[in-house]
């Protein structure tokens, strides 16, 4: 019993996963980096009238028009004047831009730490929210790119 | 080598790699019909081509070979040994004659009668099956058999055969000349369309650079280099997407062998302007509009050759397919010489098929009947077939065509023929638009869409838009235009009592037969843009059609004028749209042609709106004299400028008096005949439609003179003014400069 335990306690602190540390305001959150293609500075995304609330507006990216997701309009904050950061994300084959106010940078965590969504948070967020990794000191929440999908969340 | 040919060639030589396996593979399954159909294909392909090529002797061959193999599909003969030594003998006579055309442009000189001769030796078998004596012929033929062989060895022999002759002729200039099949290359169209946007990418980073370095004189060399290198690169990508319409084309004298032997007619093929280039996905989207009119073409347009006869036609029936570009546009037409349609019967069945009302199809013109063959649901039976004599699938042949942006038109004569013409854009990928400024931001408003421009400044838009219990309205010339105001489309909760303070401009569009005025804020210079698609939770807003990067390096939403008309609640119903048509054909009729009214020296004069191309602003040192003649060179060509009203001398004498450099002259630059004039103009002062005026006394309309406004206004007479260019007449010339004098 003790040594599946063991095995199961090894296998866990083997799974290192790196993830990037996105700004909101004073709030950090986490993107898996392997969802990321690239990550665009300083953008200013064009917006797209009658779009919906999710919706970010426009960027040039590689020759191709990116739709982007504002994760401030995502999560009901105060939108922010001035140019903001794109993370690149593929999700099923299409890639999207998500508006954050900056990146920070790469973390690597152990799987060991995270914690699913508690059944307490509320249901919008709970939508977004991949539960979180207990890190020293804080919590870093992380985004789940596929639920992200502008497409998902048009649905 | 013209395009054509390369593309025979590449093509005939993979028609013969693929004769070869089948024949070889036809050793062991003699009786396999299929690849008996593959083989026959290959030559009958070459045979074809050859035919419009013009490359008499391959012609001949592949005819020889496609009698054998056409007994053998048929199964009248059994693939055997000596058959199919001879068909393999008659690959390699065609491939050497390939290579012959690929090295010097012709097919050669020398005789393939032996060939022939063995060739038809091959099928006296079966042309003698009516006869009991098969074993005889069989006979006849082992014992010439290797009479053939014979002959060939000692031709051979005694001379260098004609084959290896043609392969070995220069043999370095072969290995130096790699052939057309290996120098070419194909290329995944998706990899195509990803290069193509990274080059758009290349040319927005480009313009970034030469803004960053234009102060830099170290760095110009440099970002010159690179603006040259990006144009060429952005030109030859584009380049690789196009493809000549004889890909298409080639196919159709196929399809015509095809239906001409199941429908029993006679009909001869006649193309014009293969080489005609389109981009290769809209190359792909036409191909079966087109094999669809070719076979309404044979099916229900041409008629049997008795009936032909009947009629005092050529018992041969003609199919013309013709392409050519016109500006942005291929237009494409496949034209019969059959019986036609007969709109009567179209009237008759659109009113069974409940397609149309009985009154209104009374009052329908023979052109508005025409296009009925068009609505889905008029096409669906053969009962049609019989009926109407066109039509099957016609509504298919219009939904693709308008999918990638193209128009269909038809023209029919009864007893003369009907001619369907494709309008095409050269590509789907580039879009002409007006960028339209709203909300703060631009907008590409597709110029396929958009008909004039109407400009309200600030101090008129209380009074030159009128309103309908909030529905705002323009008069223009006489007809109220609904308006859409953008912003407030795309805002509809903004605030927008601004309008009234700022520059309007009004964008007449005409959408699927709506028609109104979209409501800007400002305009940009018009733009060819690149279409890229919007996500999926973009496009379920509607309104718009894709995005675009601008020149500039922002962002663009492409507006979608259909969409727009819909979403205002711009509707026109069908009858509304007769009645309009019905009223601009009278209009027409009453009224005679539209003018362009102009201002020249102090008098108005009026110019044929049709035949009036452009109106330029010119600086008046534009203007350059060839002996007394003024001209403008424009673009490299020479537009001799008619200034019989001493515009330019007004102009000039002033400019000379306040010394202002800066004069300006305007010339409407004019179509008469095939050639181009330009006229000096004092200004432009309106469009109007003129009336015929008839001399007193006389039923004649008098000549050079309409009334415009209840004013009667000279026509200025194009005709009269004399070509630029006098060959071999100095008379004339003499003449001509005295006039101007």
């Amino acid at each position: 019993m003790s040594a599946v335990t063991a095995v199961s306690l090894k296998e866990r602190a083997a799974a290192l996963v790196e993830v990037c540390s996105v700004r909101l305001g004073q709030a950090w959150f986490g993107v898996p980096i392997n969802h990321i293609v690239e990550i665009v500075g300083s953008a200013r995304p064009q917006p797209v009238p009658l779009a919906p609330g999710y919706v970010g507006g426009l960027v040039h990216y590689r020759g191709d028009v990116l739709t982007t997701v504002s994760l401030r309009k995502l999560l009901g904050m105060p939108l922010v004047e001035g140019v903001q950061d794109v993370l690149v994300l593929e999700n099923a084959g299409i890639c999207f831009g998500l508006l954050v106010d900056s990146v920070g940078e790469v973390l690597t965590v152990s799987s060991a730490d995270h914690e699913q969504n508690p059944p307490t948070l509320d249901e919008r967020r709970g939508a977004l929210f991949a539960g979180a990794y207990k890190l020293e000191g804080r919590l870093l929440v992380m985004l789940d790119p596929a639920r992200l999908d502008p497409v998902r969340l048009a649905a | 080598m013209d395009e054509l040919t390369r593309e025979f060639l590449i093509e005939s030589q993979e028609g013969l790699d693929r004769m070869e396996r089948c024949l070889t593979e036809l050793e062991t399954r003699p009786q396999d019909a299929e690849l008996l159909a593959e083989i026959f294909r290959s030559v009958h392909t070459i045979k074809g081509t050859t035919g419009f090529l013009g490359f008499k002797r391959l012609e001949k061959l592949a005819h020889a070979g496609e009698n054998l193999l056409g007994l053998l599909r048929d199964g009248k003969l059994a693939a055997d040994g000596a058959i199919i030594t001879g068909l393999l003998q008659l690959l390699d006579a065609l491939r050497s004659i390939l290579k012959t055309i690929e090295a010097e442009g012709a097919e050669g000189t020398e005789d393939d009668a032996v060939l022939i001769g063995w060739l038809e030796e091959l099928q006296l078998p079966a042309l003698a099956a009516s006869a009991p004596a098969d074993c005889a012929a069989a006979a006849t033929r082992s014992a010439r058999k290797p009479d053939f062989q014979q002959t060939a060895a000692a031709e051979s022999a005694s001379m260098p055969a004609p084959a290896p002759a043609a392969a070995e002729s220069d043999p370095a200039a072969q290995r130096a000349s790699s052939s057309t099949a290996e120098s070419t290359l194909r290329v995944d169209v998706a990899l195509l369309n990803r290069m193509m946007n990274l080059v758009g990418e290349l040319v927005l980073t480009r313009n970034q650079i030469l803004q960053a370095t234009a102060a830099d004189p170290n760095m110009t060399q440099l970002s010159r280099r690179l603006d040259m290198v990006t144009a060429d690169l952005r030109e030859s990508v584009m380049k690789a997407r196009m493809q000549p319409i004889s890909h298409i084309f080639s196919k159709v004298p196929r399809i015509v062998r095809d239906l001409c032997q199941s429908l029993g007619r006679r009909v001869r093929v006649r193309m014009e302007g293969q080489e005609t280039e389109l981009d290769k996905s809209l190359l792909e989207a036409i191909k079966d509009p087109i094999t669809h009119a070719v076979r309404n073409a044979l099916d229900h347009g041409i008629e049997p050759s008795q009936e032909r006869r009947a009629a005092g036609k050529y018992p041969e029936g003609l199919l013309t397919l013709r392409a050519a570009q016109e500006g942005s546009h291929v237009v494409i037409e496949i034209g019969d010489d059959g019986a036609g349609i007969a709109v009567d019967r179209v009237r008759g069945k659109a009113v069974e098929r409940g397609l149309v009302a009985a009154e209104r199809a009374a009052k329908m013109s023979e052109r508005e009947l025409l296009q009925l063959v068009f609505l889905p649901g008029f096409s669906t039976a053969a009962a049609v077939t019989s009926v109407s004599g066109r039509g099957v699938g016609m509504d298919v042949v219009r939904t693709n065509v308008e999918k990638i942006g193209g128009k269909v038109e038809i023209d029919s004569h009864p007893g003369e023929g009907t001619t369907l013409r494709l309008r095409i854009p050269l590509t789907l990928a580039i879009v002409p638009a007006l960028i339209v400024r709203s909300l703060g931001q631009s907008f590409a408003l597709p110029q396929g869409a958009l008909s004039e421009l109407v400009h309200v400044p600030p101090e008129q838009v209380t009074t030159a838009i009128e309103w309908i219990e909030g529905t705002p309205l323009y008069r223009l010339r006489g007809r109220l235009l609904p308006l859409v105001f953008l912003d407030r489309l795309l805002q509809p909760g903004g605030d927008h009592r601004a309008a009234a303070k700022r520059n309007n401009f009004i964008a007449t569009l005409n959408a699927d037969g709506r028609r109104f005025g979209l409501v800007v804020e400002g305009l940009a210079d018009p733009e060819e843009i690149v279409v890229k698609p919007l996500s999926a939770a973009l496009k379920d807003i509607g309104l718009y059609s894709g995005a675009t990067v601008l020149g500039n390096g922002h962002l663009a939403l492409i507006l979608d004028p259909g969409a727009i008309a819909m979403k205002a609640g711009i509707t026109v119903s069908a009858e509304d749209a007769a009645a309009r048509a019905a009223d601009e054909t009278e209009g027409e009729a009453e009224d005679g042609a539209e003018y362009l009214l102009v201002e020249i020296g102090g008098r108005s004069a009026a110019v044929p709106l049709a035949s009036v191309l452009r109106i330029e602003q010119l600086p008046l040192t534009r203007i350059e004299y060839v002996g007394c003649r003024p001209v403008v060179n424009f673009q490299g060509q020479l537009l001799p400028v008619e200034d019989a009203g001493g515009v330019l001398a007004a102009t000039e004498g002033s400019a000379a008096d306040k010394n202002a450099p800066a004069a300006r002259i305007v010339v409407v630059v004019c179509r008469e005949g095939n050639r181009q004039v330009g006229i000096a103009v004092s200004q432009v002062l309106d469009v109007a439609s003129g009336g015929d005026l008839c001399e007193a006394g006389s039923s004649r309309p008098a000549a050079g003179l309409t009334l415009l406004g209840n004013r009667v206004t000279g026509i200025v007479n194009l005709g009269g003014a004399a070509p630029l260019l006098v060959e071999s007449k100095p008379e004339e010339w003499i003449r001509i400069e005295e006039g101007v004098r």
